[in-house]
């Protein structure tokens, strides 16, 4: 299978914190993907450094099989929309789609003005005074129109409503299914996206704490309740990923690696939603009562 | 990328364009009538007069000129005044086309959106340099000179002298220097203080800083300042005013050429008599004493001016490579 990212211990650090750290992952070519964490977990910053706007400080980062930092040759393959998805505010969306056209080698005027025709994006009002949607929508096809291979998207629909959210989603599925763009789009909520994607990456705090397929995923995972479970070994389970207790019954959330044949235990399906939030709940949350001056 | 830096900035273009010709509509009119003044007094033939001597036998003032020089200065006069404004302009020009070229764009996140197109930063920054550059250039020129020519009058007259701390800062080469060095300290600043106002902060601090540093440290020793010295007493001869120089300290010195007299000029006739007649005795100057001064020449004033300029330009090419090297670095 083509990789499309591959990231190795990859870190990033800001003075003495780490944004990111000994992240190793794998995207193959044509999945829609999420890049799932909470405020501050290190998406952006992944990004970054995969559209080479930061140089890692460890570990490597490749994209296409080359590093992306200052290299100009793959950013015409990346199509990349940052957070708050800003654009030139006193540009009109004719002007940006000029913009684009004066930057890039490749570019495909006709797709973004069809696609802002579509969506009814006024041609030559200035693009601050959108709303904030349309204003998404405009990022989104400047991005679309150097057609990419990878389009790299940082929290899009953070700042839209419910009903904006769901059209700039459809839009963008309708545009990459046809050419089998590889997409990755961040979000700190997964039912934004849970819908559109077929690979999941859940980042915290700083690190990569479950990536792949969503169908991998979902099946590897099985939740149990018993008897109060007092850390054996059970049959066919991986790892505990999460269990939480009462006096006399135990739920876990584990990974499987065979099937769990143990009567003393019932076996449910997980959705991915409660699987995601499970890790990132694991995700030790880093307590500092020193710096405040309260107790701990 | 000519047309994206030509888009950015066309309406900082349009208020320089303005600016520019608001200076065009207020030296133009006013520099024609002080040259018509100045012809009709009969001043070019009175100037003539004064010569090149370094000490003049005439001083201005004397005989027919000397009304005629009178009345140019006291119409004048004011003039002088208005033109220290010019002096904060490439500061302004600084401070609205440097400060926010990086700190706007890293300000609003556009620096995202444009640096991950198909172009280099280094190419981003190198258009973008060499416009705004090259704009900024042309308007300090036409500004240096036009102001040059606005003062030739009020120097020739005496009644300023081009080579003084100010005169000597708004005309010519050295408006050049100091606007291109204000542009590139601003997108320096933009690239340390990715904030439109800390970076306008900085450039104006750092300009400051550094004119007043040169000015008053290094200036008046790019070249080894000259002496002239003249009798306390006997016959009336004085420093040429015409020559233009830059008089950087003066006083009075006795026989052992101690000064015993800072920023003090004495001159009185042989035999005087009346108020005055003991000619600064009582002060301490004594027989032998004598007026000195230290100066540069006039005639070095292009010199000068090609000295201060070049060390703004090395500043200029410092900044900028520090500039394009910082936004390699920025995410």
């Amino acid at each position: 299978m083509d990789m499309v990212l591959e990231t190795d211990q990859l870190g990033k650090r800001y003075g003495g914190n780490w944004a990111l750290r000994d992240c190793s992952l794998h995207l193959p070519a044509g999945r829609v993907a999420a890049l799932v964490g909470p405020n501050g977990a290190g998406k952006s910053t992944l990004l970054h450094l995969a559209v080479g706007l930061l140089r890692p400080d460890a570990g490597t980062v490749r994209i296409f099989g080359e590093s992306p930092y200052a290299n100009t040759s793959i950013l015409a393959d990346i199509g990349f929309v940052a957070q708050d998805t800003p654009v030139y505010r006193d540009f009109s969306a004719t002007e940006l789609v000029t913009m684009g056209g004066k930057l890039n080698e490749r570019w495909d005027a006709t797709l973004a003005r069809t696609r802002l025709a579509q969506l009814g994006i006024p041609p030559d009002k200035p693009v601050g005074r959108l709303s904030g949607g349309q204003r998404a929508q405009v990022a989104l096809a400047l991005a679309l129109a150097k057609r990419p291979r990878l389009l790299l998207l940082d929290e899009p629909v953070a700042s839209l409503d419910p009903l904006a959210r769901r059209e700039f989603l459809q839009s963008l599925m309708g545009s990459v299914a046809e050419a089998g763009t590889t997409v990755l789009l961040s979000s700190h909520l997964l039912a934004d996206l849970e819908r559109v994607c077929d690979h999941v990456i859940v980042l915290s705090t700083a690190r990569a704490r479950l990536s792949g397929s969503v169908d991998e995923i979902v099946d590897g995972h099985r939740q149990l309740v018993g008897p109060r479970h007092g850390g054996e070994p059970i049959r066919g389970v991986a790892e505990i990923v999460r269990a939480s207790h009462t006096d006399r019954q135990s739920t876990l959330l584990v990974r499987t690696n065979g099937s769990i044949n143990d009567p003393a235990w019932t076996v449910h399906e997980v959705t991915l939603e409660d699987l995601i939030l499970a890790y990132l709940a694991d995700g030790d949350t880093n307590t500092n009562h020193e710096a405040w001056g309260v107790p701990a | 990328m000519i047309w994206l830096t030509w888009r950015q900035h066309r309406k900082q273009a349009l208020f320089t364009a303005i600016g520019l010709a608001v200076l065009a509509a207020l030296i133009i009119p006013t520099g024609l009538a002080m040259r018509g003044t100045f012809d009709r007094l009969g001043l070019t033939d009175c100037v003539a007069k004064l010569g090149t001597a370094q000490l003049s036998q005439t001083p201005i003032g004397a005989g027919t000129c000397d009304a005629a020089f009178r009345e140019f200065n006291g119409q004048y006069r004011v003039f002088g005044m208005i033109g220290v404004l010019f002096l904060f302009l490439p500061l302004v020009v600084g401070l609205f086309w440097g400060a926010p070229l990086v700190a706007r764009e890293i300000e609003q996140g556009t620096h995202r959106l444009v640096w991950t197109q198909g172009i280099s930063r280094r190419h981003w920054a190198l258009v973008k340099f060499g416009m705004v550059g090259a704009a900024t250039l042309v308007a300090s020129a036409l500004y240096g000179f036009g102001v040059s020519w606005w003062m030739t009058p009020l120097s020739q007259a005496g009644q300023l002298t081009r080579f003084d701390v100010f005169y000597f800062d708004m005309q010519g080469l050295a408006p050049i220097g100091y606007t291109l060095f204000a542009v590139a300290l601003g997108v320096f600043a933009g690239t340390v203080w990715p904030k439109v106002l800390p970076a306008m902060a900085a450039t104006l601090a750092g300009f400051v800083g550094v004119r007043v540093a040169l000015t008053t440290l290094a200036r008046p020793n790019y070249l080894p300042a000259e002496t002239l010295t003249y009798p306390v007493q006997g016959a009336i001869v004085q420093p040429n005013t015409a020559l233009g120089d830059w008089v950087l300290s003066h006083g009075v010195r006795d026989a052992a050429g101690k000064l015993v007299a800072a920023n003090a000029e004495i001159m009185c006739p042989p035999n005087a008599t009346g108020p005055g007649a003991s000619c600064g005795a009582d002060m301490g100057v004594g027989a032998g004493s004598y007026n000195w001064q230290l100066f540069q020449p006039g005639s070095r004033f292009w010199a000068f001016q090609g000295i201060e300029t070049g060390i703004f330009l090395v500043l200029v090419v410092l900044l900028a490579y520090f500039a394009v090297r910082r936004i390699r670095r920025i995410s």
